[in-house]
C-alpha cells in the first residue's frame, strides 16, 4: 500500500498543509514589521526629497513626517505637500514611476510650492545593476537635482561634465536615460497642467 | 558505511566544493557577489534553507513515496526559502532591498535540491543536516571570496568600508557579473589543479 495511489495522495496533502500553515502562521506574524519597514521607507523617501532629516529610528521618522506633512490630491493624483508655519504649501512631492534598464524605477520629485524649482529627488524602488544603474540612489547623483530651475519646455538635461548642469552616470547610459524620461514625462503630463495657489 | 563527520565537513569544504567542484549555484554567484554583505546574506539564507530541508527530507526519506519525492522535495525546500525571504524583509529590509528577487530564487538554487538527492535521501537525519550546513558554508566561502576581489576592485571597500587608500581607479567591469565568470574561472583551475597534483597525476 506504500506506494498506492490513494497514499500518495494523502502524504502530499498532509505534507502541503503542514507546510502551508506554518507559513501562513509566519506570515501572519510577520506581516505588520514587514508593512512598517514599507511605510518608514516611504515616509524616509519623502523626507530626503523634501531636504529634511530623513535619519533617525522608526518612530523619529513617523513624528517628523506627522509634523509637517500631509497628503493631499492635486487633480486625481495623490500627492504630499509640505506646509510651513503659518500653513502655506512650501513644496509638493510627487511620485513618479516608469521602467529602468531591469525594472520598475519608482521614487518622489519634490517641487517647490510655486512649481518653479526641484527641490530633492528621491527613489523607492529600484533594481538597477548595483555599482552602474543602482548609483541613481546615491548622494552623488541625487542631490545634483536639488534647486534645479524647472524649464517645462526643454524638462530636464545632461550636459557635459562639470558645465553645472546634470551629470549622468557613467557605464550607466540606459538607467541615466530611463530616469531623465520619467522626470520629463512627470513635468510635461502632470505638473504642467497644475493650477497652485 | 556512514561518513564521519569530518569526512562530510572536509568533502563539502574542499572535495566537493558545491561552486568550484560541482559548479552548482553559479547563477548566484554571478550575481550577488559584487558586495561583501550581499554575498554573506545570500550565503547564510542559502546554508540555512539546505540545511533544515536536507533534515527534514531525511527525517521523511522513509515515508516519502519514491514517485513524488522531487515533489515533496520542491515543498519542503520551498517552505524554508519563503520563510528566510519573509525573515530577511522583516528584519533586515535594506539587505532585503539589495537582493531583490535572488532570495527567492535559492528554491531554484541546484545545492539544495543536488543535496536532497544525492544524499539526504539516503543518510540519517543529523548527518544531512551536516551535509547541507557544510555544502552551504562552502558555497558561502566561495561567494565571500569573489565577492572580497570584485567589492576591492570595483568599489574600493570591503563590507562598505572604505579601503582604496591610493585612490586608485575603481574598475567597473568588476562591478558587473562577467567579471565573476573569470574569477570562478581561476578559482575552479586553481583548486582542480590542486586536487589533481595531490591524487599524484
Amino acid at each position: 500500500m506504500k506506494n498506492g495511489y490513494l497514499s500518495t495522495i494523502v502524504f502530499i496533502l498532509a505534507l502541503s498543509l503542514i507546510f502551508g500553515s506554518a507559513l501562513a502562521g509566519v506570515y501572519a506574524w510577520l506581516k505588520p514589521t514587514i508593512e512598517t519597514n514599507n511605510e518608514i521607507a516611504e515616509k524616509r523617501a519623502i523626507l530626503e526629497a523634501f531636504a529634511l532629516d530623513f535619519s533617525g529610528s522608526t518612530d523619529a521618522i513617523a513624528d517628523r513626517f506627522s509634523q509637517s506633512i500631509e497628503e493631499t490630491e492635486i487633480n486625481g493624483l495623490s500627492v504630499y505637500q509640505l506646509k510651513d508655519e503659518t500653513g502655506t504649501v512650501t513644496a509638493y512631492a510627487v511620485p513618479f514611476s516608469g521602467s529602468g534598464l531591469w525594472g520598475t524605477i519608482r521614487g518622489y520629485l519634490a517641487v517647490s510650492g510655486d512649481l518653479e524649482q526641484v527641490v530633492g529627488l528621491t527613489f523607492t524602488e529600484q533594481n538597477e545593476t548595483p555599482g552602474l544603474g543602482g548609483r541613481i540612489d546615491e548622494p552623488a547623483f541625487k542631490e545634483q537635482f536639488r534647486s534645479v530651475a524647472i524649464d517645462y519646455e526643454a524638462g530636464f538635461s545632461y550636459g557635459e561634465s562639470g558645465s553645472g548642469q546634470l551629470d549622468a552616470i557613467t557605464g550607466a547610459t540606459s538607467t541615466s536615460n530611463a530616469v531623465l524620461q520619467m522626470l520629463n514625462r512627470l513635468l510635461q503630463e502632470t505638473l504642467a497642467g497644475w493650477e497652485v495657489p | 558505511m556512514a561518513e564521519s563527520i569530518k569526512q562530510v565537513i572536509k568533502r563539502n569544504l574542499w572535495y566537493e566544493n558545491q561552486v568550484v567542484r560541482q559548479i552548482l549555484g553559479i547563477c548566484s554567484s554571478l550575481a550577488v557577489t559584487n558586495l561583501m554583505a550581499n554575498s554573506l546574506v545570500m550565503g547564510l539564507g542559502l546554508t540555512f534553507s539546505v540545511a533544515l530541508s536536507s533534515f527534514t527530507l531525511s527525517l521523511l526519506r522513509n515515508l516519502i513515496p519514491r514517485r513524488i519525492r522531487m515533489i515533496v522535495q520542491t515543498l519542503v525546500i520551498a517552505a524554508y526559502v519563503i520563510l528566510v525571504d519573509l525573515i530577511i524583509k522583516a528584519f533586515l529590509p535594506d539587505i532585503s532591498k539589495a537582493l531583490g528577487p535572488y532570495v527567492a530564487l535559492i528554491i531554484t538554487n541546484c545545492i539544495i535540491m543536488g543535496r536532497a538527492e544525492a544524499y539526504a535521501q539516503k543518510n540519517p537525519p543529523l548527518l544531512s543536516m551536516l551535509d547541507g550546513l557544510f555544502a552551504g558554508v562552502g558555497y558561502t566561502a566561495v561567494l565571500l571570496l569573489i565577492a572580497l576581489i570584485r567589492e576591492t576592485l570595483g568599489f574600493g571597500t570591503i563590507f562598505g568600508y572604505n579601503i582604496n587608500w591610493l585612490g586608485m581607479d575603481n574598475w567597473t567591469i568588476m562591478v558587473m557579473a562577467p567579471s565573476a565568470f573569470f574569477i570562478i574561472g581561476v578559482l575552479i583551475w586553481i583548486v582542480s589543479n590542486r586536487q589533481e597534483k595531490k591524487k599524484g597525476r
